[in-house]
């Protein structure tokens, strides 16, 4: 295990982030009185701080564990990462290869086949036809889907789905893989091993992970570096045995917190 | 400078896998349009033939015209407009509708809008090729000013990109638009020479054909291909320049703006 943390540090940083932060500014639902006033005055508007001050590297193999509570910033972050919403001005994120975000119900066109959603996402993956070709049996291989090839994917189950999303994500050779909640109890014992295969080659074959989960028995298994968030905030970083009990310390606080306002 | 372009061009579509991803994206978005339904694809050729159906009995039985085959002037003008406009209605909702990949995958989202003006082309190119089978019918000969139509449509391509590009980013800040498009459109469609004579846009109101760019393109595909003259050069080069400015707005707005989209749809 020393060997595997010493030789990450002399491999490449692929993601970086640099002092980011997220204010969402949401505009509350009105009648059509208001919303006509508020075309000269302007929208009631409330801020939400979803992250604050992150600053992290990752380097090529790391697998890192994302926790915190329901609101704690989680998803926005991988979201931030994936360039999908940028950060606040003054934050910057830099990153290296290709990226592929994997949640629950994801990333499919419910009213294309399992076939045609192969080929629509292994392509802005980047991969040619040509090798989509050569990899299309391994990926239905892997994500048992040999009855539901011509099938609709608005047909599927979640499981089916996240099979689907994580077996192409896998074969299309993603750089990074930021996965969103997204074992929360799906696959039978079959596809679990095949995906903790998946995470067991991932240090050797390059391939960078980000786990945003609550179930701590996985990120204490397989991450080399968990980050513990709190209201946005960085609680925590570091070897998941001496993170977690700093999470466990902090989600006591809030329960305990909580039981207290429900019993005055 | 040749050589550059080249490269450029090269580094661009390629060497990599970017044309046959616009050309998957093009040809699911096609197909998706009819996939549910029994008559498929056919209902591509449907739409545009009842429309034409019905102004045409309109135009012919209620109201009078003197436009010698109105038949054929109706199906061009027709299917010129529906391909503008549904071109870039089709913009406004395209980040929402392919959300589902922004979110999750990185690439070049240009992409998406090339391969939706592509889809439509492969229905306006269907119909196209309709309109001209049945010009020959009519006994329209082959003339030589065809060849100005390449110049034509790729402005009108232009055209409906830029707006599509522009009216995706508005759409991003202000969802109205969708609402005030379809009143556009609908007065677009009565401000451009379709079911009436070029003559009044010309020269009874000849502004109209400067708010609204297709009525030039419209009345030059004609003049091309329905009585082999050349094209009015003052329509056609003002049209260019509008096409140009729309795409240059469109794509300056669409970088800048373009990254809010996943947070705001």
């Amino acid at each position: 295990m020393k060997n595997k943390s010493q030789e990450i540090l002399s491999r490449e940083v692929v993601i970086k982030l640099e002092n980011i932060s997220k204010t969402f500014v949401m505009s509350e639902k009105s009648s059509i009185r208001e919303r006509v006033f508020s075309l000269f005055v302007g929208h009631k508007k409330r801020k939400l701080h979803a992250l604050k001050n992150v600053e992290m590297e990752i380097r090529k193999g790391e697998f890192i564990g994302v926790i915190g509570r329901n609101g704690s910033g989680k998803s926005t972050l991988l979201k931030i990462v994936m360039g999908a919403i940028p950060p606040d001005k003054g934050g910057k994120v830099t990153t290296h290869g290709r990226i592929i975000r994997l949640s629950l119900g994801m990333g499919f066109d419910p009213n294309l086949s399992a076939r045609e959603n192969i080929y629509v996402n292994a392509s802005i993956l980047g991969l040619t036809f040509k090798d989509i070709n050569e990899k299309f049996d391994e990926i239905i291989d892997f994500a048992e889907l040999h009855d539901f090839i011509e099938t609709k994917v608005k047909f599927f189950s979640r499981g089916m789905r996240s099979r689907l999303g994580f077996a192409i994500a896998v074969h299309a050779e993603a750089d990074i893989f930021l996965m969103d909640e997204f074992f929360g109890g799906v696959g039978d014992a079959n596809f679990k091993k095949k995906s903790v295969k998946v995470f067991q080659q991932a240090f050797v074959e390059g391939r960078t992970i980000i786990h945003v989960s609550h179930q701590l028995n996985t990120i204490e298994k397989y991450c080399d570096r968990v980050l513990v968030l709190h209201k946005g905030e960085v609680v925590a970083l570091g070897k998941p045995d001496e993170v977690i009990p700093i999470y466990e310390e902090v989600l006591g606080k809030t329960q305990n917190k909580k039981l207290k306002k429900t019993t005055t | 400078m040749l050589n550059r372009l080249r490269r450029e061009y090269r580094e661009q579509f390629v060497d990599n896998n970017r044309l046959e991803r616009i050309s998957l994206l093009a040809k699911v978005d096609f197909s998706k349009r009819y996939y549910d339904n029994n008559l498929g694809i056919l209902w591509a050729l449907l739409n545009p033939l009842f429309r034409f159906v019905v102004y045409y009995f309109a135009f012919t039985y209620i109201f009078e015209n003197r436009i010698p085959s109105f038949a054929l002037y109706l199906f061009c003008g027709l299917i010129t407009w529906m391909f503008f406009a549904q071109g870039s209605k089709k913009g406004i909702t395209i980040l929402k509708r392919k959300k589902y990949l922004i979110e999750n995958i990185q690439f070049n989202q240009i992409d998406l809008f090339i391969a939706a003006i592509l889809a439509g082309l492969y229905g306006y190119a269907f119909n196209f090729s309709a309109y001209f089978v049945v010009s020959m019918l009519y006994g329209t000969p082959i003339y030589l000013t065809l060849l100005w139509l390449p110049v034509i449509l790729l402005n009108l391509v232009v055209l409906t990109m830029g707006m599509s590009m522009l009216l995706a980013t508005i759409n991003i800040y202000l969802r109205d638009i969708n609402h005030l498009w379809d009143m556009v459109v609908l007065a677009g469609f009565w401000l451009t020479p379709i079911i009436y004579d070029k003559s009044i846009t010309m020269e009874v109101v000849p502004i109209l054909q400067y708010i609204n760019p297709v009525a030039g393109i419209v009345i030059n595909l004609r003049e091309t291909s329905l009585y082999g003259n050349a094209p009015y050069m003052h329509l056609l080069i003002y049209d260019w320049a509008f096409a140009i400015i729309i795409y240059a707005i469109g794509s300056m707005a669409y970088r800048k703006y373009a990254h809010m989209a996943v947070e705001k749809l």
